[in-house]
């Protein structure tokens, strides 16, 4: 299942006959895991948008529906889905519509129907990859007469196979007598099978082993762990851009080199869109800004009549387009020149690394000269323990970045590996205070706490073979917001109407502690805050931002004096009275309000402000809720009221984020 | 500040423009401001031996690079400049003597960096003595006066500073009364939340700060005796180095909590010490009277025409045949997977860090002693502990609400000071954000054989002929320099801008000159006589790689009559030449050239004839 052809078609071909249902008590069926497996599988496809065929061939159904069906052959085996880009519908249909049912189907008669629909449904079209996915219990009669017909066809047409099974396979490797040997995760292996099923294994695995692939016994997965695997969405992928180049050291020496991405901050592909909350189109909301002069009327100036200008300190210059493109610094485009070297650890700070990604340069495919200079520049700068300094530019309309590029060798492979470096505008020197001073010098119980709490903490450690064991890498953990994204897409695609679900447990896990340090350090901690007493800073009088009064008043806004609220509300709520009317009655208490210098006060003067806000917009008239805020702006300084405004500033943010 | 703008301009706005890049949303409650206050006696005169330029000179190059980096950097900070010891007078009412406010408490602009300039070099010695001249010091008039320009300022001032610039360390001769004077000034000006620095220059015999001095500046940050110890400057640099060191108010981009374990929070700042400066923002103007010109952004109802609230708006996604459809709050609730804080998963070996795991700059992290008393300590312990066994630690970081997580490693930095004592790196932890599984690309590289020992030993000749020391400072970007000089060219009137020093270009001639034969050598070495480098390679495999040459695109034909409108229009220009030979084809016209001109020039002389 995880190959990724250019084109690729899979059927999906599930048992949910009759035995699948069962289970061990407090334990999920089989049904249940299969299902799981296909539905985090197709949910992958879809968000991902892989242009993967799809179809999904269901066995052991009530009813019958196949195009191979005739005279009693190939019963309760149901097409579900013929072969198709996946789409959330089929993800609403796995989620409602594949059920246990209760008859029994031959899962080598299924196969032949898959075998079938790929043929028919690719005919004429090229794939790279034909795959057929089954997943079942293996617990049904089987005609095993047609085996070696179906191997055959399955050679022939290129077919590849994958199993989902309940257990592992087990492998008659050299020692028989492990047989015992059984994963604690897979109930129902060994002694537990059924006599079909443990007849069927070895069809399974007969099938897999004549098939022309390697290792065929390693496509024979367990639900559990196919669900593991699958858990995670397929991460973002995105295809290395080649960027050709020169690198040039002086005028005469030049390496044809091709640069890649090699790691990158990577945002998610698509943008959410703004739709209107009824119809859920996009086309019916439509964003607009106008511009207008800072006067009292606010005169709407046309487009046309702008032109741009920008700020020398508190001079503002106007610059034309034209101008600014006619001035600018210009240069000759894509480059990668060396400007010099310099010694690696003493002068390149990992802290100073600026922009967004890695490049990985490499000398230019197939040219097997441009490898070896590469390679004898890599070389030496490795040797030397250096790094060369350079001037790079993405191509004539991007900025030049100066830069390091780093030697990087692997044992298949060397490159330089090039990261941006701050120009003398990006960086800021602050100083700090030292810590080197009395009240806050650790003791040496202190220090010892400390050190008892990193040999506790350690994520690396040496087994009992002497091989490093990193216990957790966040390299290898896809990016929980998509996860989480994807998640909440699935779940309001399948089941719209109801609440978002929470964070998948296996996720919350990824990202936390890993379980042997939890244990390991709690003596430490303990002990560490024995020695090291903390105590939050009771403020007197706390600065608050603006946004916390705003967001506690507006919390208790509610429950405290209703009294007072319900001449807020009504002034605030009219119906369809006039804008002006309303206004001058907000306005009017607004001042009232306001005459008590009090943050209460000024958070109810808010509240009206809002209110009065919210009906103009309502009723589409700004006029005199615009002049009514210029003026009172105006009048600010003059009556002390800076702090007042200052959380309306803060409230009306709060709100409109 | 910005957000007083922003209300003004976007009381309608039903979505605010978030910044999305920067992390923390710390409020910014008002301006920061400096005051240069100079010493314009005549010792400030005097030029060093061998020509150097007198400490008035220096100070003036310093006022100069502040005015212009606040310019670049953080255009909204007040910047004033006033001397003390003059012969002529000039202050708001006139009330003091002796005092000369140059430039008094606004944002630098074109105007006032020429006039500094103008108090430069010799020239400009000769304009200060003629129009600020050196008379009497009283250095609490001075102070006064500059509390008056803080007064006087009707924006909320969030950090205010002044620098005193002086060579003399007994200003007033021991006159005790002016002492005083100047004493109790100063430490009124402190009551008011101004830090008073000194910018001591060398004079003959030293400068004595226990004089009088001593009573007059700030205790520093940090109580330790540290900002008393400094040496006077008598180099630009130094003193560069030491204004800029105080002349940034270092701000918070956060604060959160450090949390070890359950119960065990220290609390630390969030600080950004290398933001990538960018060319700032275009403004809108009104052309008739290059006022700018607010705007108001509307989210209406395409066929009502209505303003609609937020509530009568929703997201979307589209996906697998689907709108997917969540509302505005649901969109950030699936952002949000804890409150905001560090959380430490574990420590690592230094070496586990690679270089490349790089996918944005570092912060910096230091404790905030005043959220959470015990943080310093801790944060000490841990700093030094960390230092020592050369680990990391590993933590889980969510800069702020409704942010998802990211790993990051805090790498233990210790304090360095230079021998002037000024601090060059600060102690505390750099914050490096790790990548994800998804920030990953998979690339399929290219091999080769690897270089002969002999070619790797002729490049480390090369290599160590260009051999040079890197300092982080010692690149300007050339896009935000060319720009600022633009607008200074036209701010000012200049007829051309003044020219800059493209520093990341190579310089070309210096490196063949240092290299001679050498990469000759190595170019022999590695390189067959016929291959050249600079040429494009040989055979394109594009067209088997794409799967044929099956995607050309379809042929456009064009009918008599549509080229005939193209002729009477006057558009043909527009075909492409592909298009054009085929339709010489098809009328049968036959051309000598292929250039588009002459094709064109053919089918209009076809069709019209």
């Amino acid at each position: 299942m995880r190959k990724h052809g250019l084109k690729t078609a899979v059927v999906l071909c599930m048992d949910v006959g009759l035995t699948m249902s069962n289970s061990a008590p407090g334990e999920e069926s089989s049904f249940e895991l299969a299902k799981k497996v296909i539905q985090k599988f197709v949910q992958r496809q879809v968000f991902s948008e892989t242009k993967i065929e799809l179809a999904l061939v269901l066995f052991g159904t009530d009813s019958t529906d196949n195009p191979l069906s005739q005279d009693g052959q190939y019963q309760n085996i149901r097409v579900h889905r013929h072969l198709r880009i996946p789409d959330c519908e089929l993800l609403i249909e796995i989620e409602n519509q594949v059920q246990p049912e209760s008859k029994e189907g031959d899962w080598l008669d299924a196969l032949v129907v898959c075998m079938d629909l790929l043929h028919t449904e690719t005919k004429g079209k090229k794939y790279d990859c034909l795959n057929i996915a089954l997943l079942t219990d293996l617990n049904t009669q089987t005609n095993e007469e047609s085996l070696e017909v179906i191997i055959n066809n399955l050679t022939q047409s290129g077919i590849t196979m994958q199993f989902f099974l309940p257990f592992p396979v087990e492998e008659d490797k050299e020692g028989q007598g492990d047989s015992e040997r059984r994963d604690p995760g897979h109930p129902g292996t060994g002694k537990g099978l059924s006599r079909e099923q443990k007849k069927n294994m070895e069809l399974v695995k007969e099938m897999m082993l004549s098939l022309d692939v390697e290792d065929g016994l390693d496509e024979i997965h367990t639900f559990r762990n196919a669900i593991e695997e699958l858990c995670m969405f397929k991460r973002v992928e995105r295809r290395p851009v080649a960027w050709p180049c020169q690198l040039t050291i002086g005028s005469s020496l030049s390496i044809r080199i091709v640069g890649y991405k090699a790691v990158t901050d990577e945002k998610p592909k698509k943008m959410w869109i703004t739709v209107d909350a009824q119809s859920h189109q996009k086309d019916d909301v439509k964003r607009e800004t106008v511009y207008c002069l800072d006067d009292d009327n606010e005169t709407e100036v046309q487009k046309d009549d702008i032109i741009q200008g920008f700020r020398y300190g508190s001079d503002i210059v106007p610059f034309s387009k034209v101008d600014q493109e006619q001035m600018k610094y210009k240069h000759d485009g894509k480059c990668f020149a060396v400007l010099g070297f310099t010694k690696q650890s003493a002068v390149i700070h990992r802290h100073q690394f600026m922009g967004s990604q890695i490049l990985k340069i490499f000398a230019a495919r197939d040219d097997e000269h441009a490898g070896v200079a590469l390679s004898a520049l890599i070389r030496a700068l490795n040797e030397l323990q250096m790094v060369a300094i350079v001037r790079y530019a993405y191509n004539r309309t991007s900025n030049p970045q100066v830069g390091a590029a780093f030697p990087c060798i692997k044992q298949d492979s060397e490159c330089l590996m090039y990261v941006q470096l701050p120009f003398m505008e990006d960086l800021r020197h602050f100083t700090f205070p030292s810590l080197e001073n009395k009240k806050f010098t650790p003791s040496d119980a202190q220090l010892s706490a400390v050190d008892s709490l990193i040999d506790s903490m350690m994520l690396v450690e040496e087994d009992e073979n002497g091989e490093q064991r990193d216990l957790f890498k966040p390299h290898r953990i896809p990016n929980p917001a998509f996860q989480r994204h994807f998640q909440c897409l699935h779940h309001r695609a399948v089941s719209p109407g109801t609440p978002l679900p929470p964070i998948e447990p296996w996720l919350k896990a990824a990202l936390d502690r890993p379980e042997v340090i939890t244990e390991r350090c709690q003596d430490p901690l303990d002990v560490l805050k024995r020695k090291f007493p903390l105590t939050e800073v009771e403020k007197k009088k706390k600065l608050k931002t603006s946004a916390q009064i705003f967001e506690e008043s507006e919390a208790k806004k509610v429950k405290e004096d209703e009294a007072e609220e319900y001449n807020l509300a009504n002034i605030a709520e009219g119906s369809v009275t006039s804008v002006r009317i309303r206004g001058r009655q907000l306005t009017h208490r607004i001042e009232q309000l306001l005459s008590n210098k009090n943050t209460q006060y000024y958070m109810k003067s808010i509240t009206c402000i809002q209110a009065f806000r919210e009906q103009s917009v309502k009723l589409a008239n700004a006029e005199h809720y615009n002049s009514y805020l210029q003026s009172l702006k105006g009048s600010i300084p003059n009556r002390g009221l800076e702090v007042f405004w200052e959380l309306l500033v803060q409230g009306m943010i709060c709100l409109f984020t | 500040c910005d957000v007083w703008e922003r209300v003004s301009t976007g009381i309608l706005t039903t979505e605010s423009t978030r910044s999305p890049s920067s992390i923390g949303d710390y409020k910014i409650t008002g301006r920061d401001s400096l005051v240069f206050l100079v010493d314009a006696s005549k010792e400030m005169f005097i030029k060093g031996e061998d020509g150097e330029p007198s400490n008035f000179d220096m100070t003036m190059q310093v006022v100069r690079t502040v005015y212009t980096s606040k310019i670049i950097s953080s255009d909204k900070d007040l910047v004033a400049l006033v001397f003390y010891g003059t012969e002529e007078s000039k202050n708001p009412r006139n009330s003091f003597k002796h005092v000369y406010v140059y430039h008094d408490l606004s944002e630098p602009g074109a105007k006032r960096v020429q006039e500094v300039d103008a108090l430069r070099g010799e020239k400009g010695a000769k304009l200060a003595a003629e129009t600020i001249g050196s008379g009497e010091t009283s250095l609490g008039d001075a102070l006064w006066c500059c509390a008056n320009l803080y007064s006087d300022i009707k924006l909320r001032l969030s950090h205010k500073r002044l620098m005193i610039f002086t060579c003399r360390d007994e200003p007033h001769g021991g006159d005790s009364v002016k002492d005083r004077q100047a004493r109790t000034k100063a430490s009124d000006l402190k009551e008011t939340g101004v830090v008073i620095d000194l910018m001591h220059l060398m004079k003959p015999g030293g400068f004595d700060i226990s004089l009088f001095f001593c009573d007059i500046v700030s205790p520093p940050e940090d109580e330790s005796e540290l900002g008393l110890q400094l040496q006077p400057s008598d180099k630009l640099e130094d003193l560069l180095k030491r204004v800029r060191a105080k002349e940034l108010k270092k701000r918070a981009l956060a604060r959160l909590n450090l949390c070890l374990g359950e119960g065990i929070n220290v609390a630390v700042g969030i600080y950004a010490t290398a933001v990538a400066a960018r060319k700032p923002g275009s403004i809108k103007l009104y052309r008739e009277t290059n006022e700018p010109v607010r705007s108001k952004t509307r989210t209406f109802h395409t066929q009502t025409g209505s303003l609609l609230l937020p509530s009568e708006i929703k997201k979307a996604q589209y996906y697998g045949g689907k709108e997917i459809v969540m509302e505005r709050d649901e969109v950030d609730a699936i952002k949000k997977f804890d409150d905001p804080g560090l959380f430490l998963i574990g420590f690592k070996p230094m070496e586990k860090l690679k270089l490349h795991h790089h996918i944005r700059p570092a912060v910096f992290l230091y404790p905030e002693e005043d959220e959470v008393k015990g943080s310093s300590c801790l944060f000490s312990a841990l700093l030094k502990k960390c230092s020592e066994r050369n680990v990391f630690a590993l933590c889980r970081f969510i800069s702020r609400r409704n942010y998802p997580p990211r790993f990051v490693a805090l790498l233990p930095q210790n304090e360095e000071l230079d021998e002037g004592k000024v601090q060059i790196t600060p102690p505390g932890f750099n914050v490096i954000y790790l990548p994800f599984a998804d920030d990953f690309r998979t690339l399929d590289p290219p091999q080769f054989p690897s270089a002969s020992q002999t070619q790797v030993d002729k490049m480390k000749e090369i290599v160590s002929k260009l051999r040079f020391k890197y300092r982080s400072e010692g690149f300007e970007n050339p896009v935000i320099q060319q720009h600022f000089r633009n607008l200074e060219a036209l701010a000012l009137d200049m007829m051309a801008p003044e020219e800059i020093e493209d520093l990341i270009m190579p310089k070309v001639d210096q490196i063949d000159q240092r290299l001679g034969p050498l990469v000759q050598e190595f170019k022999d070495l590695v390189y067959p006589a016929y291959y050249n480098p600079e040429s494009k390679p040989a055979a394109k495999r594009k067209t088997a790689d794409t799967g044929g040459g099956a995607e050309k695109k379809p042929k456009v034909e064009l009918t008599e009559d549509e080229l005939k409108a193209h002729v009477q229009n006057n558009t043909l220009v527009k075909l492409t030449v592909p298009v054009l030979k085929d339709a010489c084809k098809q009328f049968g016209v036959r051309t000598t050239g292929t250039k588009k001109q002459e094709l064109i020039d053919a089918l209009i002389a076809r069709l019209r004839s």
